[in-house]
């Protein structure tokens, strides 16, 4: 079984570097780690990076999960290629430009971009937000899935994710004590549904809604609170229509052998409890 | 807040008295959308109970004898004393008559009158209902928690109420959060070109109670004036929703407790950000906004 310790980073296509710095720092809050010529790369937390833009196609959008080690890096990709998996092996530059030491990539069974990472670096320095947003770090995605009962088996069968809730036939799925590091979407092709960063306070959530929608931003679902993670949220558009979320409060599971996964009507009250609407984003299952 | 003695003088914002247009309309917005419980009135009044309470707010037509926000007193002599403090600063102190105290259901009350005109009834004893509080929603209303009240001699207006035992918390320009038990506050003066009641708060569960309502809200297209928001100085969350007449109801949570220790008032600039520190401004009321009053 491939065991994923967290989520590292997100890689992003993006035509246009400069608008999509600009979002992330006057917008968004993330700090700026290091600017090249076709990349741009982002801080959330104590990490090096956790968002990197490259100069290219939007739909190139890749997660990263981290691994233990190369061992199991390598039984990684042996496992993925029984199961018919094309596996690719990071070059070193490759790993380079992702800040890793080693790393294999890959497509999940609804063709998400997947790579497995080696010893992430981190910064000596703290992180240092471009606005006051709030964030304390990179925490989890939304995943498109076009089947989301087989995708569900193959991050939980091939890999270690334990589903905590389910809205309808959609898990919400964790690989640590942390209520979800993945939250399968159904839709009708691969990419990421969302990025998470989570705030402070609930204080944050509310700033930056006030904040977003007078600089124009469209926010798309919240202020709101789910009921599954308790997490308050709001869900907002950033370059590329990619959706980000700021969340704070999400829980964690107390007992990893006796919970099991509540099962939640697919309707509006599952996602938002306060009574939010989603406004140019699909709820997962529509 | 002792003045020197072993007990309050006052201990609590006890009940508003409302004088409104139409009872009727007001009264469907009170209870089926603010949320509070409908109990039997008197004399014509519709009264409400919001806690423990017999009843928090009532409302009568525009009449004489209409409008009062009542605070409790502790006892007769804190009463007396009261009422000798605010006849020697020049103010008007009545005491009421059997029928007034029984339509607002107190053993006794003086009638008095702040600076601006504002009717603030000092009761004692007010009733208590054995049963419980059952709201007609699930708004989560936990307590009546305090009032707006709108001045138009804040100087005057302040010792009033400084007769009573209030301190004042914190300044934001010269609005005064005005302390009488160990909240941060449960009445603010706000300086204004009038009179009369700004708004009556109440004390909901949790975050998740402003927000619920906020949402409930805008579905039922009441007009919010302000919020969901966040008061910097006191720490409270607030949303402020408008009913007929221009009356507005409040949902608060999260104030600030204090210690009781001796402290300083601190001052805040008349600015958008001291009167809520998430974003959230009053375009139309002007005692709430950093601007124009």
């Amino acid at each position: 079984m491939i065991q994923l310790k967290d989520v590292s980073y997100v890689r992003l296509g993006s035509p246009d570097l400069e608008s999509a710095e600009s979002f992330a720092t006057a917008c968004l809050g993330l700090q700026i780690a290091e600017r090249g010529k076709k990349d741009l790369y982002l801080r959330s937390d104590e990490r090096a990076h956790t968002l990197c833009y490259s100069e290219g196609d939007p739909n190139d959008q890749t997660v990263g999960f981290e691994v233990e080690d190369e061992a199991s890096l390598q039984e990684a990709a042996s496992t993925l290629e029984s199961l018919g998996h094309a596996v690719h092996a990071g070059s070193a530059p490759e790993a380079e430009q992702r800040k890793v030491t080693a790393f294999i990539g890959f497509r999940d069974p609804t063709g998400n971009h997947v790579e497995l990472v080696v010893r992430p670096e981190r910064s000596g320095r703290r992180y240092f937000a471009s606005r006051d947003a709030g964030i304390t770090g990179f925490s989890h995605i939304g995943l498109n899935s076009t089947d989301p009962a087989r995708d569900e088996r193959f991050w939980t069968q091939v890999c270690n994710a334990r589903v905590s809730d389910r809205i309808g036939d959609i898990p919400l799925m964790r690989v640590n004590a942390i209520h979800h590091t993945i939250a399968l979407v159904r839709a009708p092709k691969a990419g990421i549904q969302h990025i998470n960063h989570q705030v402070e306070t609930s204080d944050d959530v509310l700033r930056s809604y006030y904040f977003l929608n007078e600089r124009r931003v469209p926010i798309v679902f919240g202020p709101g609170r789910h009921p599954t993670s308790g997490a308050r949220f709001l869900y907002f558009k950033g370059p590329d229509g990619m959706i980000f979320e700021y969340s704070v409060g999400v829980d964690e599971i107390e007992d990893e052998a006796t919970h099991r996964p509540r099962q939640f009507g697919f309707e509006p009250t599952s996602f938002c409890m306060w009574g939010s609407k989603p406004a140019g984003m699909a709820l997962p299952n529509s | 807040m002792k003045n020197g003695r072993a007990t309050p003088l006052i201990t609590s914002v006890c009940y508003v008295r409302l004088a409104v247009s139409e009872p009727s309309a007001s009264a469907r917005f009170v209870s089926d959308i603010f949320g509070l419980q409908r109990v039997a009135g008197q004399d014509g009044e519709i009264a409400f109970r919001s806690d423990d309470r017999f009843r928090t707010v009532s409302l009568g037509q525009n009449s004489a004898d209409g409008a009062s926000v009542g605070i409790e007193v502790w006892d007769d002599r804190a009463l007396e004393e009261i009422g000798r403090q605010l006849r020697e600063l020049g103010f008007t102190a009545k005491e009421a008559t059997t029928s007034e105290c029984r339509c607002r259901y107190v053993q006794s009350a003086l009638l008095t009158e702040d600076a601006s005109g504002n009717r603030i009834d000092l009761v004692v004893r007010p009733t208590r209902s054995g049963r419980r509080y059952f709201p007609p929603r699930d708004a989560g209303i936990v307590e009546f928690h305090g009032v707006g009240i709108r001045t138009t001699d804040h100087l005057r207006d302040l010792s009033f109420w400084r007769a009573l035992g209030a301190e004042v918390s914190d300044w934001v320009g010269d609005i005064a959060y005005l302390r009488i038990d160990g909240l941060h506050h449960r009445i603010a003066l706000y300086p204004s070109k009038r009179n009369g009641l700004l708004y009556a708060a109440f004390e909901v569960e949790a975050l998740d109670q402003i927000m619920q309502n906020s949402y409930f809200m805008q579905e039922s297209q009441i007009r919010i004036v302000q919020g969901p928001g966040h008061e910097p100085a006191s720490s409270q969350m607030f949303l402020h929703v408008e009913g007929p007449d221009g009356l507005i109801f409040s949902y608060v949570n999260g104030m600030a407790e204090l210690d009781g220790k001796p402290r300083l008032a601190r001052q805040f600039p008349l600015t958008a950000s001291s009167l809520c520190d998430w974003g959230s401004e009053s375009k139309d009321v002007p005692e709430l906004s950093a601007q124009g009053r």
